[in-house]
This record gives C-alpha cells, structure tokens and sequence, in this order.
C-alpha cells in the first residue's frame, strides 16, 4: 500500500479536491484504494456523502488498531471507501500527545490495512503539528498543490526546510501547481519558468476552473460529471505522472 | 470489498413485476434498466477454478471492464477497465493488480472463453438523506448464448450488493427478502449454473496420474489401463496442441509420450514382443516429431530470462533472435499440426485403442503378464532404484555429462513408475521419497536443459547467419548468454553430490527398500 498524503500548511489550495479526485482515478482503474479525511472541516466527507462521525472519535479511533477498520465506509464508487472525518479531529494534537511517542501513532494504526489497500490518500488538514508530523511519518509521498504565487512558494519552502530538518527520508515531497488561473500573469510565468527548488516539482498542473469548484454542489468526483473537461484531463495527467513515479521508483 | 448475495427468482416473473414489488416496500431510486454480457474465461485445465476464482468481462457499451473474482460470495479480488476481451495470455495485461494476481494463477497457460451470458439489469439504490447509496439492489435475468444457436434464458435474480459501513441496510432487506417475500439465497456462482447449463463440468484437480488399480490385478490389465490414461491425455491436448492455444497443451502431449514409451520400456516382459516392437517405434517417432516444437516453446518462455541475465545495454540486441524463435517456432509448429492431422498419427491412434480395449489373452505369451501388478510393480521399481543408486554413485566430479544425462533418464524411469503404481504403495511413504528424488531430478533436469540449451544456441546462431538475420551486435549478445548459460551449468553441476547424497541417506534408502524390494 502506498500512503498519499494531499497536504499544504495553508488551507483552500485545492487539497480535498487532489485527494478525492485522484482516489477516485486509482480505484476506476482497479487498485483497492482508501481515503481517510483527516481534516476536522471534513470536506471529502462532504464531497463523498458520508456523515462526518466516527464512533468514539479520535480517542476510540487513535486507542486500538482495529477502531480504524470499523470506522471505514463504502463510497458510492467501487473500490474506493474512506474513513471519514469528525469533529473531534481538532483536538487530534492532544489526542496524540496524551499517547506518548506521538509520531508514529498513525504510522502504526494504518499498517493493518496494508494488504487490503493498493492506496491510501491522507486528506490532511492545513498547519503545521503533531497531527501532520504523523502524517510525514506515515506517508510515502506527500502531494503539495500549491498555487503559483510567491506567498505560496514561501509556504512550501518553510515545509521542505522542515521536513529536511526533521530527516524524512521515506518521503517523497511532491509539490505540483493547482489552481493555476492562466489570465494572471503571475501564474503564467511562475508556471512556464519555476523557480528552482529541493525537490522534484511534478510537471502537471491543475486549473483553475469551475468545474472543480462544482464539486461542492454535485458532492461527487470530478470524472463523474464533467469527464471532457480541462480539469479532469488535469487530473488523469496528474495521475498518471505520479503512478509512473511510484512504479519506477518502487 | 463486500460480497454479493443472489436470491433466484421465478424464471416465469416478469423483472419489471419485482422492481414495483420493491419499490412499494423500500425507498428506492430506480436507474434506467441496463443490457450487457458477461463473458467467462478460465484456462484449459481450470486454474483459476481449482483456486475458487472466476474471471469475468463485463461488456458494455459504455466502460468494460475485466474482474477477478472469488466463487464463493463474488469478492473483487482485482478489475481492470477494459474495452476489449482479455488477452490470450496474463502476461500480455498492462502491469497491475490484475496481471500480477492472474499470472500468478495462470502461469503460462492461455485464457480461453468459457460461457458468454447476456444480461439485462434493473439497478436499484437504497439512499440515504444526504443521497448517498446505502446499498445496491439489482434484477437481473440472463440469457446463456451460444454459437450458432439462439440465446436461452438462464436465470433471474435478486442481487444484493451491500457496503461496507452500512451493515444495517443490508440486514433490513436481507430480511425482506427472505421473510417477507419469500426468497431464498443462493450460494452457487452464476458462472457455475452456467457451465451447468452448457454440460461443461470443471476440474477440482490438476490432472495427475491417479490411477486405480487393485494389487491382485492382471499385471497386462493394469498396464493397459495406466495406458489407456495416458492416451486419453494425448487425446485430450491434441486438439489444443494443433491449434497452439498455449505451450501447455505440447508439453503435458509430449509428457503422456514420454511416459507411454517409458511403460513400453519398463515393462516390456507384460506385453507381447510383436505389439511392444510396433509400438515402441511408433510412439518414438511421436516423440520425434513434437520435438523441435517443444524446444522453440521453451526457448521463447525463457527469453525474458534470458535478456535479463545480459548488461543493460546488450538486451535489445536479443530481439533478433526473439524473431527468429516466433518465426521457426510458427513453421514447427504449422508443421506438428500437418502431422497430427495426419494418416500415420490418426492410424497410431485407432490401433493402439483397438489393442488397449481389446479382451486380454487366456494364454498371454509374455512372461509376467498374468502375474499380480503389485508384484512386478514392486520388482521394476526396486530394479530401476538399485540402477539409480548405481549409476549416481559412480559419477564422480571429473564424470562426463553423459553420465549425468543417463541417471537423469533412469531417475525419470524411476518416477515414473512410482507414478505409474501409485495406488498400490501407502500415499504418505510414496510423497517423501518423491520429494527427495524430484529434488534430484531438478538438479539434474537443470544441467540437461542449460547443456541442450548452450548448444542449441549455437545451431540457432549458425541458421541465423545462413538465414541473413544475424548482426554483430546480436552475435556479441547471444555469445554472452552463451557464455552465461554455461557458468550457469557449472553452477548446478556443483550442487549434484549435495543433492544425490540427500537422495541416498539411510531413510530414505530404507523406505524405499520397505515399499518395493521384492519378498
């Protein structure tokens, strides 16, 4: 099982839709996947319809490596289930804290699920904490969509000087543009010449587009009601890059 | 990835009686009625049968798609959209979890179709406020097609597709159906019902050599009977051998060969002199004749081995050679086929039936025909070991590999026989020695195949050249594998006295003293 974490330290930068969108492209194509909506907003339960309640919350939940397996819902989309979010994930860095060697806890809950799942999308809540540390830890990649803008940039530099001081060598730091609105030129120059970086910038980005922000009122993947769009076609291309970097990479 | 459960209902009801039944008892939400066809494929010998899956595809005129399967309950075990029918061979799938999960079934045989059903399908959702499906109902009837005939109703059902997390659901219309209308599940999979239908029966097991015989029997009964198995497997490949469905159908073709010359040879005093001589000959020349087939098959099932074994940068070199092999392989084997189609194979066929089924002899002229089996099972055996022993024992590591090449006939010789008699000797006992004489066997099959293989090579090389399909590059390659093939030998060649030694310790030397010395 590969672990995807979708994560930004700022919030509305297209990462709920990067995780649905791409679970939803993993299991169309055959590979068991889950989705664990991590974010207390719970907007990926949103999008999925799935009630944003876990029994017992994050207490139960964090207690007991079977919890995570009981709290697991079907979507409406073969092969593709989540764990959905709960309000109680707000507290989740007190949570973690009160268990004690708290960044690897997550690491743990989710190895049982190993056989059972090709993919696991971590749809990760904005800021840097205890909770996202687990995440580092767990994930075999971390996806940054990140809108090309020089604040943005800022942002993802502070993550990859974090996460190289913390020495995360299982993780893949995998920033890619999303949001990118081609009539500013900001964003068109930023994205025809990137600035250079530690890390490997994916080469497929994201639109800017209406369809994605449909998502919200349709409460379905993207593929499902606007497949021609430029955004889906985004989409499958961001995919499909990131499959061929997991399957030669290993 | 939760399993389905089907509840058959009435062949005369009409579906669209059962949506409105339904209906009026569950908050459903009706999608338009759907139509598409299921077909089926497993391979020739039931692989993915024998290990309780199924493989379907699922044609529509949207998406298709390919599923594997478990039998019992329908659990995904892994899909694929698909516009087209599988391929002939798994490892022709794009790389992923169906691939992998089917190569690992199929191994090198090819998928054939099975039974085609047509469907047409009533999709119902059980919602919740937020509009998300709490469960899947479906009504479905289906229609088996066949060739050149028409199509003819099967079956019709209730499917019942629960999710995960919404356990509750499920229970609520499991108990509808059942209690309130009546329905009981079925266990059995469509596929099955299908087969059923279409007089296919699966096989549970792999095709071994199980032959029942009874320990007083007539020694030339039973060996008529070990014979006329093993015509029936000819019998049972040939027509896949001629159509070259897969390399399989040769292979075990020439292993029923091989084993009816080895019974001639073995056991030449049940037989009489004249049928045995006519026989012999004849079932060597079917030995001939399937064997350059055979070892163009092989090479190409290697081939991936082989560029593997080269630097990088010399396995595109290969390719020419890969051609090479398809190109001779398709003439041998064009050529098998003629042969098999042929007078002298058909005539070989008939008479060897006629002989087989024919009233045994009051007098029988040879030797030990009227003897019990178990006692010339027993003297064979015991004397094919002692000449295993004997022949192991003076190779030495300066021996030529002719030596090596002759204990590995007598080793085949004598597994054969075991197999031949199975029935007669204790299961357990039977397995151990076995095991430890297969073990033997691989080293020794080993050396033969890298030894044939390094000199074939070499042929292949010179008929490329004569051919014009030779270049340096190539040359240089196939030298290297050469050259790597021949490490390799000496390699296995290495590991012989470990395994004989194996073979002969005290134990096992004892059982098989216990089973097969004679009293």
């Amino acid at each position: 099982m590969k672990v995807i974490a979708s994560y930004n330290i700022k919030g509305g930068v297209g990462k709920t839709a990067t995780a649905v969108n791409l679970s939803y492209l993993a299991a169309w194509e055959g590979s068991p996947t889950l989705v664990w909506d991590l974010d207390p907003q719970g907007a990926a339960s949103f999008y999925f319809r799935v009630k944003p309640k876990v029994k017992g919350g994050t207490v139960r939940l964090l207690k007991r490596k079977r919890e995570l397996d009981d709290a697991i819902k079907a979507t409406d989309y073969p092969r593709l289930d989540l764990i959905p979010a709960d309000f109680s994930y707000r507290n989740m860095d007190l949570t973690l804290e009160h268990f004690g060697k708290s960044s690897n806890r997550l690491r743990k809950l989710i190895k049982p699920l190993r056989d059972e799942y090709d993919y696991l999308f971590i749809d990760c809540p904005p800021s840097i904490s205890l909770v996202s540390e687990n995440v580092f830890q767990a994930a075999d990649i971390l996806l940054v969509p990140t809108i090309p803008t020089t604040l943005s940039l800022r942002t993802l530099y502070q993550l990859l000087q974090f996460c190289d001081s913390r020495r995360y060598r299982h993780l893949s730091i995998l920033p890619f543009f999303s949001m990118v609105d081609r009539r500013k030129i900001l964003h068109r120059d930023m994205v025809e010449d990137p600035p250079r970086m530690h890390c490997r910038l994916l080469a497929n980005s994201i639109p800017y587009a209406s369809e994605v922000e449909q998502m919200g009122v349709r409460r379905a993947a993207l593929e499902t009601y606007a497949h021609s769009s430029r955004a889906a076609e985004a989409y499958r291309a961001l995919w499909h890059e990131l499959k061929d970097l997991i399957e030669t990479n290993g | 990835m939760a399993s389905a459960l089907r509840y058959p209902i009435p062949l005369q009801d009409a579906l669209p009686g059962w949506r409105k039944r339904l209906m009026e008892r569950l908050p459903l939400q009706a999608d338009s009625p759907e139509s598409y066809r299921i077909h089926y494929y497993d391979s020739f010998d039931w692989r993915l049968f024998r290990c309780g899956t199924a493989l379907k595809w699922e044609q529509r005129d949207g998406e298709s798609r390919c599923y594997l399967y478990k039998l019992d309950g329908g659990a995904g075990i892994a899909s694929l959209p698909r516009s087209e029918p599988p391929p002939k061979f798994a490892a022709d799938l794009p790389a992923g979890r169906l691939g992998q999960r089917l190569s690992a079934r199929l191994g090198v045989r090819a998928l054939l179709p099975l039974a085609t059903l047509e469907v047409r399908s009533h999709h119902l959702r059980l919602k919740d406020p937020e509009g998300k499906t709490r469960l899947r109902l479906f009504l479905e009837q289906h229609r088996l097609r066949e060739p050149d005939k028409r199509a003819r109703l099967l079956s019709k059902q209730v499917r019942v597709e629960p999710l995960r997390g919404y356990e509750k659901a499920a229970t609520e219309i499991l108990t509808l159906l059942e209690d309130e209308l009546g329905l009981q599940p079925e266990a059995q999979d469509l596929l099955l019902r299908a087969l059923a239908a279409l007089g296919k029966e699966p096989a549970t097991s792999a095709s071994k050599l199980d032959i029942p015989l009874e320990p007083e029997l007539r020694a030339d009964a039973a060996l008529r009977r070990i014979l006329l198995v093993l015509l029936e497997t000819m019998e049972r490949n040939e027509a896949g051998t001629s159509a070259d469905l897969d390399s399989e159908f040769l292979h075990d073709f020439r292993v029923a060969v091989r084993r009816t010359r080895s019974a001639l040879g073995q056991l030449k005093t049940v037989l009489p002199r004249a049928t045995l001589a006519r026989f012999r000959r004849e079932f060597a020349w079917l030995g001939t004749i399937t064997s350059p087939t055979r070892d163009l098959d092989v090479y190409l099932l290697k081939f991936g081995n082989y560029q593997q074994q080269l630097p990088e940068e010399m396995r595109a070199d290969l390719e020419p050679l890969r051609e090479f092999l398809i190109r001779h392989q398709r003439e041998q084997q064009a050529l098998l086929a003629r042969q098999l189609a042929g007078a002298r194979y058909r005539k070989l066929k008939r008479s060897w039936r006629r002989y087989l089924e024919s009233p045994l002899p009051q007098r029988p002229g040879a030797r030990d025909a009227r003897k019990p089996i178990l006692e010339v099972a027993r003297r064979r055996t015991w004397r094919m070991y002692r000449r295993v022993r004997r022949e192991g024992r003076a190779i030495t590591p300066d021996s030529p590999a002719t030596d090596l090449h002759e204990l590995r006939k007598s080793c085949k010789k004598l597994r054969y026989l075991m197999e031949f008699f199975q029935a007669l000797f204790p299961a357990a006992e039977l397995r151990k020695l076995t095991r430890e004489l297969k073990s033997l066997q691989d080293n020794l099959g080993d050396f033969q195949d890298l030894e044939v293989q390094t000199g074939t090579l070499g042929h292949y090389a010179e008929q490329m050249r004569a051919e014009g399909h030779m270049n340096p590059r190539t040359e240089r390659a196939m030298q290297t594998l050469q050259a790597g093939l021949t490490s390799g030998m000496h390699e296995v060649r290495s590991e012989f006295e470990q395994r004989f030694a194996r073979f002969s310790r005290k134990p096992n030397a004892q059982r098989f003293q216990r089973l097969f010395k004679p009293e």
